[in-house]
């Protein structure tokens, strides 16, 4: 598939300039959680041997962490990888050093959504903003709505193939069009809003 | 055996044959699971964490202090909630500055948590609390010949300093609750291979190149079906089965059914208490050869 492409490509960019390198960048993703044990690795490259999903990526989690160390922030958080990263936890569960590298990938997506930085995947930050706004609304996801937010309407294949999932769905009536209903509604505004705030600090 | 539910958003709509079938198995093992009045999505692992990690940790926070009112240990059936309220719980523990800051939005909406509730999957009160054996007692139709590959996906088994009641590399669990009840597991490479998880909404085809792999490696292993304990991992192998078949031009056509269906077929317990009907690859064949 398109992935040997998404390989070779990595690959061509094997020369780093200084202007590619953030000095700040470091200290920043060891203040994120997971992040303080960054420096732990090795280079072993279990977590990239063991990655299910690098084949879909343009650097494995090994080459991800190893930039990190060098401060290439901007690589880094316009990269697929971050975003293609399924949070399986197999590369974690294997890790030598005991780095969460999904959990370093889940703060690289955040500081990525936080700058606006154009994603690989483009719909992934819009996937999580509205994911987060749909649960404020009803406390609960409700798929209708994140279907609808998140179905590409530019690509009329991967449109069908939404639209024949959610008929699927909806035929074994597995989708509620009726939205869930917070009953603590004070309650639930108030530790969503201070939890937001707090957290977008 | 009385258990504060966690059910998770999908029991409810994508995954709902998985809640019923639950339902009926517990009442035959006499396990009551309370549904959290109120409870609110999980955190859902990192969607909500990675567009704001403080949010998604008090979002599980509300849930376990829910669960706290009622003294009783959260027991849930999704695999994803069971990973995100167990990393909050253990979060919690481990971080007191977050723990202080979690308290404080906690106390301004009037909840509290101190840390006592305990968060379970299913599977595990299954294995530890009712035990094979009664669970072998119950078994009214015999699978004799039904060639079953478990499934386990990612978040039941891993990682195993939040997950911690099965093999991370080699779960059996799964494996002996289809043995307890007369299945006869097939051995394959791929059972605790990732679906894909959410990559389905945004990056189908990465998904479906993955799904892919493991469903064709359970077919090529003569597996009649493959069980799973997990929303998410279901929806990607049943639901989206048929567009795996059309984009990777392969037939593949084989059952994907929760445990607790497995097992309420076992028990005697009739199709419709199982929801089989809302599977989308059918189940008939598979349970008509059990039935005659």
């Amino acid at each position: 598939m398109k992935a040997n492409n998404k390989h070779a490509a990595a690959n061509d960019r094997h020369v780093i300039t200084a202007q590619m390198l953030d000095k700040t960048f470091l200290a920043e993703v060891m203040k994120m959680k997971g992040g303080q044990d960054v420096q732990d690795c090795i280079q072993c490259g279990v977590c990239a041997g063991s990655c299910f999903a690098s084949w879909a990526m343009d650097f494995t989690p090994m080459q991800i962490v190893r930039m990190l160390h060098l401060g290439m922030k901007e690589t880094v958080l316009s990269s697929s990888t971050i975003w293609v990263c399924a949070s399986c936890y197999t590369c974690a569960t294997r890790c030598p050093r005991g780095l969460d590298i999904p959990m370093i990938m889940s703060g690289l997506k955040n500081i990525a959504i936080k700058e606006n930085i154009p994603a690989k995947i483009q719909i992934k930050p819009k996937f999580h903003k509205s994911f987060a706004d749909i649960v404020q609304k009803y406390g609960r996801i409700h798929e209708p709505e994140l279907f609808l937010k998140i179905s590409n309407k530019t690509a009329p294949k991967t449109m069908m193939q939404d639209a024949v999932f959610g008929l699927t769905l909806l035929r074994k009536g597995k989708l509620k069009l009726k939205a869930p209903k917070v009953e603590q509604k004070a309650q639930w505004s108030s530790l969503f809003k201070n939890a937001s705030k707090e957290g977008a600090q | 055996m009385k258990y504060a539910y966690f059910p998770g958003c999908s029991i409810h709509t994508t995954a709902r044959e998985y809640g019923v079938s639950s339902q009926a198995v517990s009442k035959v093992l006499g396990i009551e699971l309370v549904e959290i009045p109120d409870w609110n999505c999980c955190g859902a692992m990192d969607a909500v964490y990675a567009y704001n990690p403080l949010l998604s940790i008090s979002l599980s926070a509300r849930n376990l202090a829910l669960a706290e009112k009622m003294k009783m240990d959260i027991v849930t059936l999704c695999s994803a909630c069971f990973f995100t309220l167990s990393r909050a719980n253990k979060l919690l523990h481990e971080d007191s500055e977050l723990k202080g800051k979690v308290d404080k939005l906690l106390t301004e909406s009037g909840l509290q948590y101190s840390g006592e509730v305990k968060v379970r999957h299913y599977l595990d009160v299954l294995l530890n609390d009712v035990g094979l054996e009664n669970i072998s007692k119950n078994v009214k139709v015999k699978l004799d010949g039904l060639k079953v590959a478990p499934y386990y996906g990612c978040m039941l088994i891993r990682p195993p300093n939040v997950v911690n009641f099965d093999d991370p590399e080699h779960p059996t669990s799964l494996d002996k609750i289809v043995e307890a009840i007369g299945g006869k597991n097939v051995d394959y490479m791929y059972k605790t291979r990732c679906c894909g998880a959410s990559l389905g909404l945004t990056e189908a085809d990465v998904m479906m190149g993955m799904t892919k792999d493991l469903l064709l490696e359970a077919k090529n292993s003569n597996a009649d079906c493959i069980v799973v304990p997990c929303p998410l991992c279901h929806l990607n192998m049943d639901a989206k089965q048929k567009s795996i078949e059309s984009t990777f031009d392969v037939k593949i056509g084989i059952p994907i059914v929760f445990f607790t269906q497995l097992m309420g077929v076992a028990f005697g317990i009739s199709p419709k208490e199982l929801a089989l009907d809302k599977n989308c690859v059918s189940t008939d064949k598979l349970f008509k050869q059990l039935h005659a």
